[in-house]
């Protein structure tokens, strides 16, 4: 050994390493972050758990104890057909932090189709396709929504499609304005010099750079998924029924407040803590990114 | 100035063109088939393709939203080759409804029918009946020695019809299906199309949409204008409050209050309320029941949750961006200077941060209207309330697409419209927009 080198070697693993424990610094840095996560953290605690929280099936009823207030056997009471309403509270934070999650990873697709070529390119592309985001941008949300649910039908599937539909305008024009920005950079004229394809540049030079705010923006999204898949279940476009689901819930036991309000107490302190937590999370987080930079 | 808004103006065309097509696309062409909506699961294949066919589904797609947007009378009238009327019957005080004939030569209003293997021509009376004459001189003949021939019939249709050939119609009415013979083989639905304010017949209410829209369209405003009038002084004052505080414990719990009635749901916000003020406090009713659409006003006691509901969403969103915009107003270097050169709390407050932090609220404000339509349904649906929320709901639960078309059309028109109008103010307001 001639020569020590006086650079500190790191590995791939060792950077992403690196970079793992600064985000993890970054959300224990933030108080409001910590509790939004905690929040969060339980839900998903119950949701993976849910068999083992409950004796009972979301489904099961109880004949003998209709629209019951908590006892004994049924801590949270049980709704109108005498299902009990801890488990199928338990069980629906299952449906909401599943499909949550998959509609923004589908509208996150959409929008990096549609935003990296817009970006990147420029011209014709980016005036078709900034016309027609606007287009979508131009209805209300939950218009849109309901337009689409009540042309395909409501389903797990359909919900999904509506809620990615309805959040890839808004992931395709970050994409987009941090495109604009990054192109000009001088590892993108390199790539460019060393012949590397367009498809090869956006997504593997490109996507990578707009890491930092894109999943700050994505963990927001998460939260409005979630709110939007109650306010869908709600508004009777969501789950179809049996299905456990808490926009569901509330929507079915609203007519039977005056007798039992339990059903619809529990179900909406779930979505409201849960979408709290989640919009306490990405929030904590997106401030102290900016504090960060 | 002129060029920024004509600009502007024609990007809103591309925009509400683009919508229209989406509209269209995903009630009108997506699955789910709208015959099958509308006559529900238990029709049979022939009941359905009749209904199809009179409904004019059958036409190429092109064909069908040329029809919707820009009306289907001028396409009908080079077939019939008179010019179609359509005329206003009222009866009663509130029942109304549109009827389609052709002008004759002599200028009477004509329908006409097959009777008895017969093409009828049945002219319009003064009083509103009608008289049938034979009326076999009318058929035309092609190429091929058919006999056809295009009128009107009398259910708002242009319908061809051919000698010797009746096809075979299938009708649902009030008592159930009514099958015929003799009837058409094509149709065109007559409409004058969205563009010249023909928004179609409600499935559901059996009533023109534009009307119900109308009616609806008044308790929603009422909703809305009482909700801003709660939410935007309170909101900016709060927000003020909570950002002169930066940091301390007024606005950490003002800050809270913000991202909670935000985050949270618009319906679980007004399920919350009532079981506070209906259910526990008792001094409060849960749901508006009016004696009728127009009587909103006669008990304001039921307005008061759905106003606060929509409010307190409405109050959080103002909350949080005036307090940021607060926040980064009192970092300026003018307000420091205001604070050095020795003027009170007070001065500084009023004249340099109230007036520089407003700007962003109020703007923001003006670009809400779009979720704040989506507000509405929620709210409309949770309290019951008559408004263009719950109709538009309705409609989507029911299928009723021509009135979803419609009612959608409108609010994102409404929607893009405000949007419009606060770009042009804030130009006005800020130079460096119109160059951009």
């Amino acid at each position: 050994m001639a020569v020590e080198s006086t650079f500190i070697r790191i590995t791939p693993a060792q950077l992403r390493w690196r970079r793992f424990k600064e985000g993890v610094g970054l959300i224990f840095s933030s108080p409001t972050a910590v509790l939004g996560l905690a929040i969060v953290l339980i839900w998903v605690f119950i949701a993976i758990f849910a068999p083992y929280l409950t004796q009972y099936t979301p489904y099961e009823q109880d004949y003998k104890n209709v629209n019951k207030g908590p006892s004994p056997q049924h801590i949270l009471g049980t709704d109108h057909l005498g299902r009990d309403v801890w488990a199928r509270v338990a069980f629906g934070a299952r449906t909401i932090l599943l499909l949550a999650p998959i509609s923004v990873g589908v509208a996150f697709l959409l929008g990096m189709i549609l935003g990296l070529p817009a970006g990147y390119f420029g011209g014709w592309v980016d005036e078709v396709v900034m016309r027609i985001l606007d287009s979508i941008m131009a209805f209300p949300t939950i218009l849109l929504y309901m337009i689409i649910i009540s042309a395909v039908g409501a389903s797990p599937v359909n919900v999904v499609i509506a809620i990615a539909i309805g959040g890839a305008p808004g992931i395709a024009r970050l994409i987009r304005a941090l495109t604009l920005d990054i192109r000009t950079r001088e590892y993108i004229a390199a790539a460019r010099l060393r012949g590397d394809r367009p498809v090869h540049i956006m997504f593997r030079e490109i996507l990578p750079n707009c890491r930092g705010p894109l999943i700050v923006d994505l963990l927001l999204r998460i939260g409005y998924a979630a709110f939007y898949i109650g306010t869908l279940g709600f508004l009777g476009l969501g789950l179809p029924p049996p299905t456990p689901d808490w926009g569901g819930m509330v929507q079915e036991g609203h007519k039977f407040m005056t007798t039992n309000v339990w059903p619809v107490l529990s179900a909406t302190v779930a979505i409201v803590t849960l979408v709290v937590g989640l919009n306490l999370f990405a929030d904590g987080l997106r401030e102290e990114t900016m504090r960060y930079q | 100035m002129a060029r920024y808004i004509i600009r502007r103006l024609f990007t809103m065309v591309i925009t509400m063109l683009v919508v229209s097509i989406v509209i269209f696309a995903v009630v009108e062409i997506a699955p789910g088939n709208v015959a099958r909506n509308i006559l529900g699961a238990y029709a049979t294949p022939e009941q359905e393709k009749s209904m199809e066919n009179q409904l004019g589904l059958d036409r190429p797609v092109a064909t069908r939203y040329i029809s919707w947007l820009f009306g289907s009378d001028w396409q009908a009238e080079r077939k019939i080759g008179r010019p179609l009327k359509e005329i206003v019957i009222q009866q009663g005080i509130v029942e109304r409804f549109r009827q389609w004939w052709a002008v004759d030569e002599d200028g009477s209003l004509v329908r006409w029918g097959i009777q008895d293997g017969q093409l009828y021509k049945y002219i319009r009376q003064p009083d509103g009946s009608t008289v049938g004459v034979p009326d076999e001189g009318a058929w035309r003949t092609d190429e091929s020695g058919i006999q056809y021939f295009w009128g009107v019939d009398n259910a708002n249709r242009a319908a061809l019809w051919i000698k010797g050939q009746g096809g075979v119609e299938y009708r649902y009415e009030y008592s159930g299906w009514r099958k015929s013979e003799n009837a058409p083989v094509d149709y065109i639905p007559l409409t004058k199309g969205l563009l010249r304010g023909d928004a179609g017949v409600s499935l559901r209410y059996r009533a023109p949409v534009s009307e119900l829209i109308a009616s609806r369209l008044k308790n929603s405003g009422i909703l809305a204008a009482l909700a801003f009038l709660v939410s935007i002084p309170l909101g900016l004052l709060l927000g003020l409050l909570a950002g002169l505080n930066e940091g301390k414990p007024a606005d950490r719990i003002l800050s809270l209050f913000g991202l909670v009635t935000t985050a949270s749901p618009d319906f679980a916000t007004g399920i919350f309320l009532i079981m506070i003020f209906s259910l526990w406090l008792k001094v409060l009713p849960g749901a508006t029941v009016f004696a009728s659409q127009t009587a909103i006003l006669d008990n304001p006691k039921m307005l008061v949750l759905p106003v606060l509901t929509a409010s307190l969403v409405e109050m959080g969103y103002i909350l949080r961006i005036t307090r940021a915009s607060v926040v980064e107003v009192v970092q300026s270097n003018y307000v420091r200077t205001a604070v050095l050169k020795g003027l009170s709390r007070t001065q500084v407050v009023l004249r340099h941060v109230l007036r520089n932090s407003l700007l962003a609220p109020i703007t923001v404000i003006m670009l809400h209207v779009n979720w704040l339509i989506g507000g509405l349904v929620v709210v409309e649906s949770v309290f019951g309330y008559p408004g263009l929320g719950n109709f538009i709901l309705n409609a989507a639960l029911y299928k009723d697409v021509y009135a979803i078309e419609a009612a959608s059309m409108f609010l994102i028109l409404l929607a893009v419209g405000t949007q419009l109008i606060a770009d042009i103010i804030y130009s006005f307001l800020n130079p460096r927009v119109r160059y951009a």
